[in-house]
């Protein structure tokens, strides 16, 4: 048992064993360490104005994960470098991005400043292909909003500071911060507090299952791209929260022929190159997720245990038949992911029972798949809605193959994110060249979701554009070129760049 | 790179990029204690009772500051008027019991730590005393009165539309729009003794900030020194004084400690906005495309105490040629927080309305929308029957369509596409006013070839610190990095508040007078040099450059700076020198610009992406390109915010903000902006001042929602007549 956490902070290890279990990181570097470089632009991981760098050990690897610290606990870093704006420059010498963020005027008020140079700093030690061309630019610094700039010149002095391969201090000193990083790996649990207050880190699925058992009240933590905001939104005070990051176990994904599965601490980042290998559209739909920042901490199982009826992940699950892995004390249980959601804000999940993997089967023959996100603002924002279509067709040719099997699932469309059951009942035994009876499934829509009006889309919007997306999703499948049907790119030349 | 019209980087970029760059909840203090602000639930009525009990139970709290319990401040309303404020009686925070609108402070707590201080915020119990509210624009159309200062009309405007060929009628309605700055409002208050306070805050003017809190709280202006040296964007919501300064100073006076008050990004949507308008444009063209009749009403909101008015209308009888305008300008008092000026105020509402009915009129004249705007050119504004001080609009239209390939354009809706997705090229025009305030500056330059420049203004990010240094490198002959800046301190020479496109020729034109009296004291101390060639030198005959004192008719005679003030036995020259505007009423001073927008929209699902925008300005001289281009691109992806995404959402049931965070108030994220071409159109003007500056701050923003709502109609056939133009508008 371990009664602190342990960071990597300019060199130097930190040991901290007082927290409380709801400071966050950005107050523990803004208020405790007094380095304000880092800015808090929203307190809810909208902006990226907070971004900081975790240098961190993802197995063997040594990762540069840029984060939200406005909606992380400090807790949740235990075993990580935290590198802010601050660190970059050396000596009077200013880092590659720095330099280019200032020759190319990447920089007016200079507030998101910090947070586009922290995430273009990750982008400078991550990218894998040289040089960094727009589009991956683009996609990385969706998490970032500035007012002023109007972007260009930050994307600029991105393609700029990439264009050669990572040479920097930071990469020098690799070798030293592996040791130092490996050295910090233990498998204690941690436990900061007392009974009635504390910020806990099992490490076993064992200690996990029996501390939650004995605290049913504690709040799970993964990513808390959530229950950040629960704290900083809402104000409100958790006085236990279990952290499931060093739990180990759940950080696993298992690739296997039939299926892959993801332990309920696998970050959507590390997911998203075996979620794009399944299935283009679901590499897409997880490039679309948040920003950047956000898919680094956030969960594939955080996404799911939520509840959240505009979660993008579940209704490409549930249209996939994902199963879900629950685990209370030492009963384990197992269910169809669509089942989990029962209503508005409630979920299929006992006291003291957590999410432990999630399991999606890979395609059999004769399947296809389809998925599309709306939502209002293209980039960085809640789906208004999400379709997700899966399909397997009798006999070996396309071309007006029959439908023998459907699975259709919504976000968006009700309180929860749900299958279009009527929908599905009427598209099979159809095929795929018949448009008319086609159309009368499409039409089922109506009978299988009654939307609401919010901010997101008015409820005729939704069902229309429901109807449009399955239209889509039966033309692709059916073989028309993506070209008049994609809400974005081509699948056939969808690229999405591993995180 | 040091002289007016050169791309400098921008002086400040280090601090920017390092973090050094301090704002204003990042200064230290002693004992510093942390404020978090309680607001109200209700939109109208008053408080009956607040229960401090929890709050005050959680340890670390130190107080809870509310009506009942703060220290002194002004009763009279007039002492909370600061430099900007419209008529009416200024919102008095935690003054009285009285709600004037939701989410507006009823209390500060005061604690010993921030997680603390905003904990216990939620702890506080407040009961009201509820009275029925009103929010909603359109509901009170019928109880709204004239707002002062109208533009007078000219002709008779009804009986020549009611006689026109060709007649546009239409409403436009745009929503309550926030500015977001990135950084939240707030305030340090160095507690020091003695009645003094030093005070970080963010704000567009230190002086007027410096001046309220004396006036509010009966101190000596020279005790309350306001500094603001660095501020993360503002776009007009630091015009005034929010309610985070005197909250902050009521805290330290209260505690006789320094006390730090941030707020929420959600509490960034309790004060100032661009209010929601519903405009009424009618248009009267003879079929050839000229104008008969202007007919521009707006109908604006207000708050129950203040009545903000901008200039919404005017702009219409200023652009185009036409004999008859009328204009309407009309207020609705709503229980919400007053207005206040956003980026372009006034001139990116009006205009928004104006191009869009040119454009629809240009649809009923079928006339292509340049060639309508061409045809209505004027050079002569004629609101005030005056020429412009110099106007290449022409310029603009003509550099903008060529970079576009606007010739290409296919007039029909829906006549043109690219793969899935409909095409549509739209365009509008822009104009802004080229202001100048009174400012004063001060140089002081020493022996070894430095000079330090001065002034109050303050740098909400456009890049006032380039822009000064680059004005004295350029009239001192010095190196960029020879010149140093201060500004964002209340202790400095006077300058007004930073807005409305002013900056650059205010403070650039009273360094460029204080440049000129430092030069006059140099060619003096030159001709004092032992033999000196500029021994007949007269002030005017010489100029500085590359740190000589050279005179104009032989460049070969010349003087250094350092021996001509060792001459004079000089160690350093101060000159401080007031700038103001010449404008004698002769002529009209506007920046014009002209934009054109390309979208591509999903036929299906009508996802608007805004695929290229060329925006071609005249402003005058430009002093940094590179600066320049920046506030432009920035000021077109906030007019693309205004198309495509911005709206406050107010349930009026609550009489409450809905959207208050920058999850659902959507700013353009960086995906949504494509290729964005900039052109500055050379536009010489001897007449403006003598730099020749106009300023570009806001000019980016006029017009560019019309170019991008007119190709929205362009691709589809449909016209949205109510911004911001979301999927479910254009599903026809």
């Amino acid at each position: 048992m371990r009664g602190e956490i342990r960071i990597l902070r300019r060199g130097e290890v930190v040991k901290l064993s007082g927290i409380s279990p709801t400071l966050t990181l950005l107050d523990y570097l803004r208020l405790t360490e007094r380095a304000t470089g880092t800015k808090e632009g929203c307190a809810e991981g909208d902006c990226g104005a907070c971004t900081v760098v975790l240098r961190r050990l993802r197995g063997e690897r040594l990762v540069y994960e840029p984060v939200n610290a406005c909606i992380l606990f400090a807790g949740q870093v235990d075993g990580c470098e935290i590198i802010t704006v601050e660190d970059l420059a050396r000596d009077g010498t200013l880092h590659p991005v720095q330099q280019a963020m200032v020759d190319l005027h990447g920089s007016q008020c200079g507030f998101c400043t910090p947070g586009f140079v922290m995430a273009l700093f990750a982008l400078y030690h991550r990218a894998d292909t040289r040089p960094v061309d727009r589009q991956r630019v683009n996609d990385w610094i969706a998490g970032n909003l500035c007012r002023c700039t109007g972007y260009r010149p930050i994307v600029d002095a991105a393609l700029a500071a990439c264009a050669e391969t990572a040479n920097d201090w930071f990469s020098t000193e690799e070798p030293d911060v592996r040791r130092t990083l490996g050295d910090l790996k233990d498998s204690e649990d941690i436990f900061i507090g007392t009974r009635e207050r504390f910020f806990a880190a099992p490490a076993s699925i064992t200690a996990l299952a029996k501390l939650y058992f004995s605290h049913p009240d504690a709040t799970l933590v993964a990513g808390s791209t959530d229950v950040g905001l629960w704290v900083t939104k809402q104000l409100r005070d958790l006085p236990k929260m279990i952290w499931l990051g060093r739990v180990k176990g759940l950080e696993e994904i298992e690739d296997r022929r039939d299926a892959v599965s993801f332990g309920a601490s696998v970050t959507l980042a590390e997911a998203m190159p075996y979620l794009a290998a399944l299935d283009r559209d679901l590499g897409e739909l997880t490039r679309r997720f948040a920003g950047t920042q956000v898919r680094m901490a956030a969960t594939v199982g955080g996404n799911i245990a939520n509840g959240s009826p505009i979660g993008d992940l579940p209704p490409a699950l549930i249209a996939l038949g994902a199963t879900l892995g629950l685990q209370r004390g030492d009963r384990p249980r197992t269910l169809p992911l669509e089942s989990y959601f029962l209503d508005y804000g409630k979920q299929d999940r006992a006291p003291g029972e957590f999410v432990r993997v999630v399991r999606i089967p890979k395609f059999g023959e004769g399947e296809h798949f389809r998925c599309y996100k709306i939502s209002k603002r293209f980039d960085s924002d809640i789906s208004a809605v999400m379709g997700a279509f899966k399909l397997r067709l009798d006999g070996t040719r396309i071309a007006g193959a029959r439908i023998a099997f459907a699975r259709i699932a919504f976000g968006g469309m009700a309180a929860i994110p749900k299958r279009a059951r009527t929908t599905e009942k009427a598209l099979i035994e159809t095929y795929l060249d018949r448009p008319d009876t086609l159309e009368e499934a499409i039409e089922a829509l109506a009978q299988d979701f009654s939307p609401i009006d919010d901010l997101r889309a008015s409820a005729k919007y939704r069902l229309d554009a429901a109807r449009a997306l399955l239209r889509r999703a039966l033309a692709e499948i059916g073989g028309a070129s993506t070209r008049r049907t994609r809400v974005v790119g081509f699948r056939e030349a969808a690229d999405v760049a591993p995180a | 790179m040091t002289r007016i019209g050169t791309p400098a980087s921008r002086v400040d970029g280090r601090a920017k990029v390092t973090g050094a760059a301090k704002y204003a909840a990042e200064f230290e203090a002693e004992n510093l204690a942390y404020g978090a602000v309680v607001s109200s639930r209700v939109a109208k009525g008053r408080v009956v009772g607040i229960d401090l009990r929890d709050a005050l139970g959680v340890e670390g709290v130190i107080d809870v500051l509310t009506h009942e319990n703060r220290p002194r401040m002004a009763r009279s309303k007039k002492a909370y008027e600061d430099d900007i404020a419209p008529g009416g009686a200024p919102f008095r925070p935690l003054y009285d019991d009285k709600i004037l609108y939701n989410a507006q402070p009823v209390a500060l707590v005061l604690a010993e730590d921030w997680e603390t201080a905003r904990y216990a915020a939620s702890l506080v119990r407040v009961d009201y005393e509820q009275e029925a509210h009103v929010t909603e624009l359109e509901s009170q159309r019928d109880e709204a009165f004239d707002a002062k200062n109208s533009p007078k009309p000219r002709g008779n405007a009804e009986k020549a539309f009611a006689a026109a060929d060709v007649q546009h009628e239409a409403e436009y309605w745009l929503p309550i729009e926030h500015h977001n700055p990135m950084e939240m409002h707030a305030a340090t208050v160095i507690y020091e003794g003695k009645g003094k306070l030093t005070i970080y805050d963010k704000t567009q003017g230190v002086q007027n900030s410096q001046a309220y809190v004396a006036s509010v709280f009966r101190l000596k202006q020279d005790d309350v020194r306001v500094i603001s040296q660095f501020v993360g964007g503002a776009f007009g919501s630091g015009l005034r004084p929010q309610y985070h300064l005197p909250l902050a100073v009521l805290g330290a006076l209260a505690l006789k400690r320094s006390v730090r008050l941030v707020l929420t990004r959600q509490q960034m949507f309790t004060f100032g906005y661009r209010p929601g308008t519903i405009q009424r444009v009618a248009l009267g063209a003879k079929s050839g495309g000229t104008l008969d009749a202007i007919m521009h009403d707006a109908l604006a909101m207000t708050s129950q105490y203040e009545d903000f008015t901008e200039h919404v209308t005017n702009w219409s009888g200023a652009l185009y040629k036409c004999a008859n305008a009328r204009y309407g300008h009309k207020l609705a008092r709503l229980d919400l927080a007053t207005p206040i000026d956003m980026r372009a105020p006034g001139g990116a509402t009006g205009v928004y309305a104006l191009e869009c009915a040119m454009d629809e009129l240009a649809v009923a004249l079928k006339l292509d929308p340049l060639e309508l705007r061409l045809r209505c050119y004027s050079d002569r504004d004629q609101n005030e029957g005056i020429p412009f001080s110099s106007k290449k609009l022409r310029e603009c239209y003509r550099q903008g369509a060529d970079a576009f390939g606007w010739d290409k354009r296919n007039g029909a809706p829906r006549s043109m596409r690219d793969g899935s997705e409909l095409v549509g090229w739209g365009m509008a025009t822009g104009i802004w006013e080229a202001m100048q305030q009174k400012a004063s500056a001060r140089i002081v330059l020493t022996a070894n070839g430095h000079a330090e420049v001065a002034c109050a203004f303050t740098d909400i990010g456009p890049g006032t610190y380039t822009m000064m240094a680059q004005v004295a490198a350029d009239r001192l002959g010095l190196p960029l990095e020879n010149v140093t800046v201060k500004l964002g301190d209340s202790t400095l020479p006077q300058a007004p508040v930073e807005g409305g496109s002013w900056t650059a020729a205010s403070a650039g034109n009273a360094i460029a007078l204080a440049c000129e009296g430092v030069r006059t004291q140099l060619v003096r101390f030159a001709r004092k040099v032992a033999n000196s060639p500029l021994a007949d030198a007269k002030p005017d005959d010489a100029a500085l450059v590359d740190g000589r004192i050279v005179s104009k008719q032989d460049s070969s005679c010349s003087v250094s700076i350092p021996d001509a003030m060792r001459a004079a036995n000089k160690e350093r020259i101060e000159q401080e020198a007031t700038a103001e505007s010449n404008d004698d009423g002769k002529h009209a001073r506007y920046t014009h610009s002209a934009i054109f927008a390309e979208v591509k929209i999903d036929e299906e699902l009508r996802i608007v992406r805004v695929t290229r925008i060329v925006n071609a300005v005249a402003a005058g001289r430009i002093i940094n390109p590179k600066t320049a281009r920046s506030q432009i691109l920035g000021g077109v992806v906030f007019g693309l915010g205004m198309a495509l995404h911005e709206e406050t959402q107010v349930d009026h049931r609550l009489g409450r903000i809905v959207n208050h965070n920058l999850a659902e108030y959507h700013v353009p994220a960086n995906a949504d902006v494509h290729d964005i071409e900039v052109i500055f159109v050379d536009e010489p003007d001897e007449i403006i001042n003598p730099l020749g500056v106009k300023g570009v701050g806001e000019i980016g923003v006029v017009g560019t929602a019309a170019a991008i709502a007119n190709a929205i109609w362009h691709a589809t056939g449909i016209r949205v007549r109510d911004l911001p133009v979301t999927v479910d508008k254009i599903l026809g």
